[in-house]
């Protein structure tokens, strides 16, 4: 069977519209995959995300645990063994110079006792949290107020605890723990001011502080603020938000407000 | 002066104004000799357009120009490649070995016709190229969006025209035989219309995107 010169052409054409689609299929396919790609890769990085959170959740945890430990060893057995000591001094009866020795030793044990603790109910978080953020971090600004020489300001407007998220309140107050402990190691400021609010679902902590300030982004660039971004890592834990102002030589505002509902 | 612009000429004319004002500042030397490329693709077409209108055969043009285009097109695909660790001695042995097809077929055919079998077997390493090259992107860890992405679009421009233009490049003896009523209206005409069009569309999609990407 002989084909006609008009049905070869015919064919050639139809042969190279064929030829066009193919391409055009085939970029659709890759368009498609390359989607697909993009999607995976979206989820492979939550799934990243979850697993670093998660990590870091469970260090908390960790830490906490053994903190609470400590805090219940200090007071059971080191604060027990210093009651002991201390009523054994106040048993002892001696002549008049020996017994203002005894009670001055008593009294030093007594003040170890105190101590002890204090600092074993700061250590128990869980324990300090139980009534508020509020009286926990009044707790511990006490405790500063004592030793060194700071103008704290501390304005609790709180209205209710929340004790289905304790544990939110607790981590809230470990972050005031650290804000406060970088003021004290690197801001030397005269004076620190603490503001925390509460609306209907949403927990806030403002710290300012009138120090020597810095720049958030060279510390960061410089790799000098693994504090600041252990700070915001938990912050972000729990679906918050974190904010920083600093400008050298005015201080350093800090803004962490975390959702509870 | 009307017979110099035809659908191809504007469209090669319109490719390279583009390509002059996306990649005019381009620091990247590839990227850059798309202007030089495709202005010697519009001096070849005016030139061919020019020669058949003083009724002398062009095809020694277009047989000369297939080197330069062979060049250009794996000189970018090399430059595409190497992103993926690909080494340059690659790109001189395929240059060697179109140079060896196509000094054969000169020698063979007496230097009396185009030199379509090399151009039927260029066509094909580059729609092999073009597939390569889909491959790589899509094993590529790194994630690209393909809607913007500049080679991808260049590389689709080649393929599109080189895999449509292997069926008259088969057929290309016969196609010349064919007797149409003229030029404009012969079916290997009226196919690379349509190819130019689609490969210089593609290629001033890339560039705008290219320019877009640099700012």
């Amino acid at each position: 069977m002989q084909i006609s010169s008009k049905e070869l052409i015919l064919l050639i054409a139809i042969i190279t519209f064929i030829f066009l689609i193919a391409p055009l299929f085939l970029i659709i396919y890759i368009f498609l995959y390359n989607k697909k790609k993009a999607k995976h890769l979206e989820e492979k990085e939550i799934l990243r995300k979850t697993f670093e959170l998660e990590l870091l959740k469970t260090q908390i945890e960790v830490q906490e645990h053994i903190l609470q430990t400590i805090a219940s060893d200090l007071h059971d057995n080191i604060g027990q063994l210093l009651s002991l000591t201390s009523m054994t001094l106040s048993s002892i009866k001696t002549d008049h110079l020996r017994e203002e020795k005894i009670n001055t030793a008593s009294e030093l044990t007594q003040r170890a006792i105190k101590e002890l603790r204090q600092l074993s109910k700061k250590m128990n978080g869980q324990e300090l949290i139980k009534k508020s953020l509020g009286h926990a971090i009044a707790y511990e600004l006490d405790w500063l107020k004592k030793g060194l020489a700071y103008e704290i300001q501390f304005n609790d407007h709180t209205t209710h605890p929340i004790p289905a998220h304790a544990d939110k309140e607790l981590i809230m107050f470990r972050l005031f723990q650290e804000i406060l402990s970088n003021i004290l190691k690197h801001a030397q400021a005269s004076l620190i001011q603490i503001t925390i609010d509460q609306t209907k679902d949403h927990l806030s902590l403002f710290v300012k502080d009138n120090g020597k300030g810095f720049i958030p982004e060279e510390k960061i660039k410089d790799g000098d603020g693994l504090g600041l971004f252990n700070l915001q890592k938990r912050t972000l834990m729990m679906d918050g938000n974190f904010t920083i102002n600093s400008n050298p030589g005015i201080g350093t505002e800090i803004h962490v407000s975390i959702p509870y509902s | 002066m009307q017979d110099f612009f035809t659908v191809n000429t504007i469209t090669e004319l319109i490719c390279l104004f583009i390509s002059i004002l996306c990649l005019y500042k381009d620091k990247n030397i590839y990227w850059r000799s798309f202007i030089i490329y495709l202005l010697l693709v519009c001096t070849v077409e005016m030139a061919g357009i020019s020669l058949r209108l003083q009724h002398k055969p062009n095809y020694a043009l277009y047989t000369c120009f297939l080197v330069v285009e062979c060049t250009m097109i794996s000189c970018f695909f090399y430059y595409l490649y190497k992103k993926y660790h690909h080494k340059p001695g690659q790109l001189y042995s395929w240059l060697g070995l179109f140079i060896l097809v196509f000094a054969l077929e000169l020698f063979s055919n007496h230097f009396s016709n185009f030199a379509y079998k090399t151009a039927a077997f260029m066509s094909v390493v580059f729609v092999i190229a073009s597939l390569y090259y889909y491959m790589l992107i899509l094993q590529d860890e790194h994630f690209r969006k393909l809607e913007s992405y500049p080679p991808f679009w260049i590389v689709n421009g080649v393929l599109f025209f080189y895999f449509g233009s292997t069926a008259c490049n088969i057929f290309f003896d016969y196609l010349l035989q064919e007797k149409a009523h003229s030029i404009t209206l012969s079916t290997r005409y009226v196919t690379f219309n349509i190819l130019n069009v689609l490969l210089y569309s593609c290629w001033s999609y890339a560039f705008i995107c290219r320019y877009r990407q640099r700012n």
